[in-house]
């Protein structure tokens, strides 16, 4: 069966819309579908890939409006005809590739690593931690950095500085970590002028989470958290 | 343009992030960069997933794990080595814990561990099905603690600079503006990963193409056992996707078309959890032998895991059951998965010692790109990210004393210039009538069909003329993406010209080697050969192929004995 | 741009509840202008201020009424809705919650625009 792919083209100057057929067997990927386009009609066709099997994060693409990851679509669940453009809210570089630099500056902005004040490099112990305590972040461990909650996120289109769902979301999986002892730091972090509470909960971020993470549960627990902290402090 | 550090570590996945936080623990005056083809997190290791081996508990010990590690091996290891590596294991496990790692607990909130192919004692840590996943996003998060580090992502390895035996640099392509970057450096460390793309039926990542491998060997550095190409027993049919071995270390059955267990006439002691050599022989016989499941992608075997309950499966095995649910459309819960073996670790790689330390001065390699040796013959499961963080650090913290005594030594002009004529002019402006997909589509058949799980002389020589009419047309190869900014089309042609090297390496090299040895099986020599083969082969770069010598195994305790399961 | 938060293609529900929250506020923040200025003129003295409020409360304009308490009553229902998910709260029925509150705002403007309805044509 033959499968029409129309897929948004940037060569740094101008953007077009390009059309290739390709036969498509039951099972394949849209990822796949690109493979054959960029091995068989067309070399110049630039996308990431990695794992192809959707945990790398690499292969985040707009798929008839929505973001998906490329490789773990089924091209006919979609049906015989799609459109494959690069995430939205990410500064295109070439075709479907776009620029992550500053999606992971924002990650990093929020200190995603536990903090702890016996940290010894030379003589680690172990920690113990109960499986409920696990399963209160376990979760949001999850998260690909693929960039699909910031692509529709709605604060993030209209301010380029927003630390975003992705980012957001590390800093509660750490806060939520019983071995972890920063919370006040990253709360400082995030709770800012660029932070939680640009937030508007469309929730789009949770919906088309491909690791059906909740970005946007976290966004409102940190915000929650920031508030009491906030009125806590007046008292003081 | 040209940037200076003292450390550059290419390759960004568990080795590569285990050297840089290693490399910057020990001192904070070191500029450490990290050059990587991906984003850090987008690298290979997140696919592990079974776990990761080391002794934590009473009831085991250093000398069986290394003693089962060596087994595994077909005694092809270097037994120092491997002492060395399972004694550094369990500080390496509560290390990542300290930094954030979620590993999955017993009921009391200790480490838990599971069941693995080959080991003897439950020692696998792991955190559900998701172990490579999380050890990455963990080293990559700690990473972002040390202001002495700078990341390069996006760039793509073209070449090492080696003078006098000594490392100088390397170049490298800034992929979003496609510009020639020399590094140089007082060292290089190689943690680029294995060469699994080679073959065509693969659990590798499309991103996996041996650069490091390749461009050390270009560059004159040996490469190690590289005829020893691991085949996992359970790939997901067609897509070739890891379907882990934790399904079988958490009771999971491999049947054939009868509903038979067969295992039990393979390895009748340790049945699915035998080494993967031995299962993956084992399936591929049935296979052979007309006892495969017929489907409309081949024959393939039945991975039985609706016996362990859905709790069990979803707490255990998630990404597996995600992965057939959305791969193949069968849950897992209620019908067994479509396995077949399929390539997926290279024991081989980048020649160096105990210390990762090359015979160049200064370059050293880690992970699945270096060969300590402690695979030897057949790695066993979970053994490979934990090589990973250990020699990942030892390869950090031996650079870094390295270049605190040691200067930069300039890289001429010259030297940027000729790399820079190469790729642009030479490789990228050139006309030709041969395309790179097609030449790594013919690539992927031979190996695929000559150089499989078993292999025989006639096979192995039409795969070395083939390899040699691939190379041969190579040079006629055009790139279709002129542009210079972010050309993929350009780094997939490059990954081509590496994997053919390789690829001639590991089809003579097989021929060479006139024994069966853990996950080499000579069908026309189906004896282990200790008098003649106990030996690590070495390749030297030439420019008719390679140039074979051969280097004793290390011995220390354990005598090489038949090898049963 | 600003333009983004209008953008429904390919979104789910709660992204044009957003899109239609930004709208609302919109149309109510003119909407308070113009009615500060109606309630302004009354310095004008009392005919300016009646002729101007006449205007208003004719069959004409009841349409623009009725919508105007449409955005009334969504921007207000979507906004407790809002703030409960942001008290942190259920968000695991947040799809259930949307209906019911797109329900609650159609249910007041329908009785609402009923009882303007009989007002402005004295029925």
């Amino acid at each position: 069966m033959d499968v029409e792919f129309r897929i948004r083209r940037f060569d740094g100057e101008k953007s077009y819309w390009q059309t290739f057929n390709i036969p498509v067997k039951r099972g394949m990927t849209v990822l796949e579908g690109l493979y054959y386009i960029k091995e068989n009609l067309d070399g110049s066709l630039t996308f990431r890939a990695s794992c192809r099997m959707a945990i790398c994060g690499s292969c985040a693409v707009k798929i008839n409006g929505k973001p998906r990851l490329a490789c773990e679509t089924q091209i006919l669940e979609i049906g015989n005809s799609l459109e494959v453009e690069p995430l939205d809210n990410f500064k295109v570089i070439k075709d479907l590739v776009t620029d992550f630099e500053g999606f992971f500056k924002k990650h990093e902005a929020v200190k995603p690593y536990l903090i702890r004040k016996d940290d010894n490099y030379e003589e680690p112990v172990e920690l113990i931690q109960s499986p409920k305590e696990l399963h209160a972040y376990y979760d949001f461990t999850l998260c690909v950095k693929c960039g699909a909650c910031y692509s529709v996120c709605p604060a993030a289109a209209t301010r380029d500085d927003y630390l975003g769902p992705a980012a957001i979301t590390a800093a509660y999986r750490f806060n939520a970590d019983s071995r972890d002892e920063g919370e006040k730091i990253r709360l400082a972090l995030v709770c800012g002028d660029n932070g939680v509470w640009r937030c508007h909960f469309a929730a789009e971020c949770s919906e088309v989470c491909p690791k059906q993470i909740d970005p946007a549960k976290a966004v409102q627990k940190i915000r929650f958290k920031s508030a009491i902290e906030t009125i806590k402090s007046i008292f003081r | 343009m040209k940037v200076q550090h003292d450390i550059v570590i290419v390759g960004a996945g568990l080795a590569g992030m285990r050297a840089v936080i290693a490399a910057a623990e020990k001192s904070k005056k070191l500029s450490i960069a990290l050059i990587s083809k991906t984003y850090p997190i987008r690298c290979h290791s997140v696919c592990a997933e079974g776990g990761t081996a080391a002794v934590m508990r009473e009831g085991d010990s250093f000398d069986l794990h290394a003693w089962d590690t060596v087994k595994g091996s077909d005694f092809l290891a270097d037994q120092d080595a491997v002492e060395f590596f399972v004694r550094e294991m369990p500080k390496e496990i509560l290390r990542l814990d300290n930094w954030g790692c979620p590993w999955s607990r017993t009921e009391d909130g200790l480490i838990a561990q599971r069941a693995f192919g080959g080991h003897s004692f439950n020692r696998t840590i792991f955190a559900a099905d998701r172990t490579g996943f999380h050890e990455v996003h963990t080293l990559y998060e700690r990473m972002l603690m040390y202001p002495n580090v700078i990341r390069y992502d996006e760039y793509f390895l073209t070449s090492l600079v080696i003078e006098d035996g000594k490392i100088k640099g390397l170049t490298a392509i800034e992929l979003k503006t496609g510009d020639l970057i020399l590094f140089e450096a007082k060292a290089v460390i190689l943690a680029t990963g294995g060469a699994g793309r080679l073959y065509g039926f693969t659990t590798y990542s499309h991103t996996v193409t041996g650069d490091g491998m390749a461009v050390a060997y270009r560059a004159g550095v040996p490469l190690k056992d590289m005829e020893f190409f691991q085949f996992h027993p359970t790939g997901l049919v067609p897509s070739g996707i890891l379907m882990t071995e934790a399904c079988r270390g958490e009771g999971g059955y491999l049947r054939n078309k009868d509903g038979e267990r067969f295992m039990e006439r393979y390895a009748p002691e340790k049945m699915e959890l035998a080494p993967r050599d031995v299962v993956a022989r084992a399936m591929w016989k049935e296979i052979l032998e007309g006892r495969g499941i017929e489907s409309e992608h081949g024959y393939y075997i039945a991975l039985d895991l609706t016996h362990l309950g859905e709790e069990k499966i979803n707490e255990r095995l998630p990404l597996i059951r995600d992965a057939a649910i959305k791969f193949v459309g069968i849950d897992p819960v209620e019908e067994p998965i479509p396995v077949r073996p399929v390539a997926h670790y290279t024991m081989g790689g980048v020649h160096t010692n105990a210390n990762c330390e090359s015979p160049v001065k200064g370059l050293y390699a880690a992970g699945e790109a270096g060969c300590v040796s402690i695979h030897g013959a057949n790695r066993l499961g979970s053994n490979s990210t934990a090589e990973c963080l250990v020699f990942g650090r030892a390869a950090g913290e031996k650079a870094a004393e390295y270049v605190l005594n040691a200067d930069y030594s300039h890289v001429s002009n010259e030297v940027y210039k000729a790399e820079e004529s190469r790729i642009f002019d030479e490789i990228l402006g050139k006309s030709g009538d041969e395309n790179p997909y097609q030449l790594k589509k013919e690539l992927n058949e031979t190996m695929d069909k000559n150089l499989w799980i078993f292999r025989i002389e006639d096979e192995l020589k039409e795969a070395v003329k083939k390899i040699k009419e691939l190379k041969e047309r190579f040079n006629n190869v055009e790139i279709v993406d002129k542009t210079k900014g972010f050309n993929t089309d350009l780094v997939y042609t490059f990954e081509v010209g590496y994997m053919l090297d390789l690829a001639e390496v590991v089809a003579i090299g097989a021929l060479n080697r006139t024994e069966s040895r853990g996950a080499h099986y000579r069908l026309d020599y189906p004896k282990r050969d200790d008098e003649n083969w106990l030996k690590h082969t070495l390749a030297y770069y030439t420019p008719d192929g390679p140039r074979f010598e051969y280097i004793p195994v290390t011995i220390t305790k354990w005598e090489p004995v038949e090898r049963k399961y | 741009m600003w333009q983004k938060w209008f953008s429904v293609k390919g979104k789910s529900l709660f992204s044009i509840a957003f899109s239609l929250h930004r709208l609302t506020g919109v149309v109510l923040t003119i909407y308070l202008c113009m009615h500060l200025a109606y309630l302004t003129s009354i310095r004008m003295g009392k005919e300016v201020f009646e002729s101007f409020i006449a205007t208003t409360v004719t069959p004409q304009f009841l349409i623009f009424d009725i919508l105007l308490v449409l955005a009334g009553i969504y921007h207000g229902v979507n906004g407790l809705r809002l703030i409960l998910h942001e008290f942190g709260l259920t968000y695991e029925s947040r799809k259930s919650i949307l209906y019911v509150s797109v329900a609650i705002v159609l249910i007041v403007w329908l009785i609402a625009s009923y009882r303007m309805y009989t007002f402005v044509m004295g029925v």
